[in-house]
């Protein structure tokens, strides 16, 4: 045992490296006892360090501590997209006049590290039990984060109503495990593949019952409609930086754990007939993109419109999961990378202009594209490529998961493909609106430039560019999804 | 057998009434201390499942720990803000409904289900050193995990609590 024990953690560096990086952090944090960067710069070394060696785990297949992590290519793409999402919103928060305003001082850097952790232990986890612990670190870390302004009442409204519907949803989750183990016996989810495949399914109820549970904890990490309630109150109460943060990893956490759930220990087409989630997640995904296309389309709020954004953008993403097979999984994969640059890069815009105007409202983004045309060019390119428009990085995702829906056969998928377009559709609408009130809405009086540092538009343009150029020269991506999917060997 | 049916039926009761008056006492107070009689019978539960070691952790952590918390903070609360604690029920007819649906799916899916059973349920010896070796070896992640989450928790609580 303490041999295996010791084979685990060395192959546990990467977490490792993060635990050690919050208590170093916190302990820099108590000498220099004030607002500083020296506390993120510590964080930034450490996801660095981090990083070197989750790329040297690229090509293991393996699992640890006695089957409750996988290490293989599909883990080590998503701790690489943690990492890079981690690594922008610390500099978004370094850039953030909201986060000033905060009275802690460098609190935020070692709790958005153990999200980040969390996030790295959902991405490879394959037993039931680490699944929610680590769904659990994640959480509880975002309830802090959502409330970091003690001062704003809305940000504590938004960590009350992220705590309740949290802590309902994981419940309900934790059911759904109890039945699954109460079934198979087992919570390796390989294992549960193995009995389930070897054993002939006569009780479908449960196992349904089970699946629809168990999505309700994931679905509310992704924000999926029917769990979605506390997306757009948390997004809009929640510093802009956070919501970012909750939006892009948590949410990307979120797809990890699901799609490794269902793709690993339900994916035989006699479990799929049998326990037909393929159904439900189909159900889900419809009811996500109408309904956040649909609302999104009123919102008169930049972050409760992103917040409406996300719920549909999920909905694209259970799509792929929906196809059952590696095209669909590629699909996903790519989307999902291709989400990381777009959708931080529209939260940091938003961040910009609050920093500015001091709201996220649209009817005071009037003219906003002439007083600084950056802010204005920039936000058109990742609002054109959330609604998938050809030449960004975001139609790559869109066109990925559509021909993996017509592409199947068994059974037909071509109508969901249509319904996507066609909210697709949808959903150019109101991202053109927030460029309407930019470029044609003309404000009542003539208001001044704005101007901004370098250093804010650099950052914009780390994630400007790469949503350009990867919607044009996509091969890299292809590559990196194509190696990802390879260890869950479907057809 | 016939004795240990009659005490689970005992538990069970104890535990629904007393979970019921949690709910439907208008005093909070009285709430509380219904409370402590619903969590000590879902620790006879526990016994009755030969789960020793989960029994008396349930009666340490939720009486012990929360219970006496809960009965502090509504002192506490009450000394500070001088608000009445009198509780009262809404949304009463579209949450009897709910709850009869999920009860209803509940004991469908128990009663229709092929449940897997553990394969030696009846041990007599004690678990705490089997569940000792559990937490040390196959899942010395998750329970290390779990201190980091207490870590997270306390920075968290800590910085909410202060002053500034």
């Amino acid at each position: 045992m303490q041999n295996l024990i010791l084979y685990s953690l060395s192959n546990f560096i990467p977490e490792t490296i993060l635990v050690v990086t919050i208590i170093v952090c916190i302990i820099a944090d108590l000498i220099i006892r004030k607002k500083s960067f020296a506390v993120t710069f510590v964080a930034i070394v450490g996801l660095v360090l981090s990083f070197v060696f989750v790329v040297k785990q690229w090509g293991l297949s393996m699992s640890i501590f006695s089957g409750m992590l996988a290490i293989d290519n599909y883990a080590v793409f998503f701790k690489l997209l943690f990492i890079i999402s981690t690594l922008f919103i610390l500099l978004f928060v370094e850039t953030s006049k909201e986060m000033k305003t905060a009275s802690h001082k460098n609190e935020h850097v070692y709790l958005i590290l153990s999200l980040t952790t969390g996030a790295y232990l959902m991405a490879s986890s394959v037993n039931l039990i680490m699944m929610y612990i680590s769904l659990e670190m994640v959480s509880l870390t975002s309830y802090i984060l959502a409330g970091y302004l003690k001062k704003d009442k809305r940000s504590t409204e938004a960590a009350i109503k992220y705590i309740i519907y949290g802590a309902a949803s994981s419940g309900i989750m934790l059911y759904g495990m109890t039945l699954i183990y109460g079934y198979t016996a087992t919570m390796n989810i390989n294992e549960i593949f193995l009995y389930l495949s070897k054993n002939p399914i006569t009780d479908t109820p449960v196992l349904l019952a089970s699946v629809i549970m168990i999505s309700a904890g994931f679905g509310y990490k992704i924000s999926s409609v029917p769990f979605h309630f506390w997306t757009p109150d948390v997004y809009e109460g929640a510093p802009i930086p956070i919501t970012a943060f909750l939006a892009v990893t948590s949410s990307a956490a979120g797809f990890s754990v699901l799609v490794r759930f269902f793709l690993v220990g339900f994916a035989n087409t006699e479990i799929i007939t049998a326990v037909k989630w393929q159904e439900v997640i189909i159900v889900f995904s419809i009811a996500s993109m109408i309904i956040g296309n649909f609302v999104a389309v009123w919102q008169t709020s930049l972050k409760r419109l992103l917040a409406y954004s996300s719920i549909a953008q999920s909905g694209y993403i259970l799509l792929g999961l929906a196809v059952v097979n590696s095209a669909g999984l590629f699909a996903v994969i790519l989307y999902l990378s291709a989400y990381l640059f777009m959708n931080l890069g529209a939260f940091y815009v938003t961040i910009l202009i609050h920093n500015k105007l001091g709201t996220d409202n649209m009817d005071e983004m009037d003219g906003l594209g002439y007083r600084s045309p950056f802010i204005g060019v920039t936000m058109a390119v990742f609002m054109f490529s959330l609604a998938g428009i050809p030449a960004t990085v975001g139609f790559i995702g869109k066109f990925y998961i559509f021909s993996a829906l017509i592409n199947t056969n068994s059974p037909n998928l071509t109508w969901l493909a249509v319904v996507g377009l066609l909210n697709s559709v949808v959903s150019l609408f109101f991202y053109v609106k927030v460029l309407k009130h930019m470029f044609l809405n003309k404000p009542e009086k003539p208001l001044p430039e704005l101007d901004y540092g370098y250093a804010n538009i650099l950052i914009t343009l780390l994630l400007a560019v790469p949503t350009i150029l990867f919607g044009l020269y996509f091969t890299p991506l292809l590559r990196l999804a194509e190696n990802s999917i390879k260890i869950f060997g479907l057809n | 057998m016939m004795l240990e049916n009659y005490v689970f039926y005992l538990f069970a009761l104890v535990t629904i009434v007393s979970a019921f008056i949690v709910v439907f006492s208008k005093n909070i107070v009285h709430s509380a201390v219904a409370l402590f009689f619903t969590l000590f019978s879902v620790s006879g539960f526990y016994v009755l499942l030969r789960a020793d070691f989960i029994a008396l952790t349930q009666i340490l952590v939720y009486i012990g720990g929360i219970l006496v918390l809960i009965i502090f903070g509504i002192m506490l609360t009450n000394k500070v803000t001088g608000a009445e604690l009198k509780t009262r029920n809404l949304h009463f007819i579209p949450s009897v409904v709910v709850t009869g649906i999920i009860t209803g799916m509940i004991i469908f899916l128990l009663l229709s289900t092929d449940w897997n059973p553990v394969k030696d349920p009846f041990s007599p010896n004690s678990t705490i050193k089997q569940i000792g070796f559990k937490l040390l070896g196959d899942y010395l992640l998750p329970f290390e995990i779990a201190s980091v989450i207490l870590l997270v928790a306390l920075i968290g609580s800590a910085m909410y609590a202060r002053k500034k």
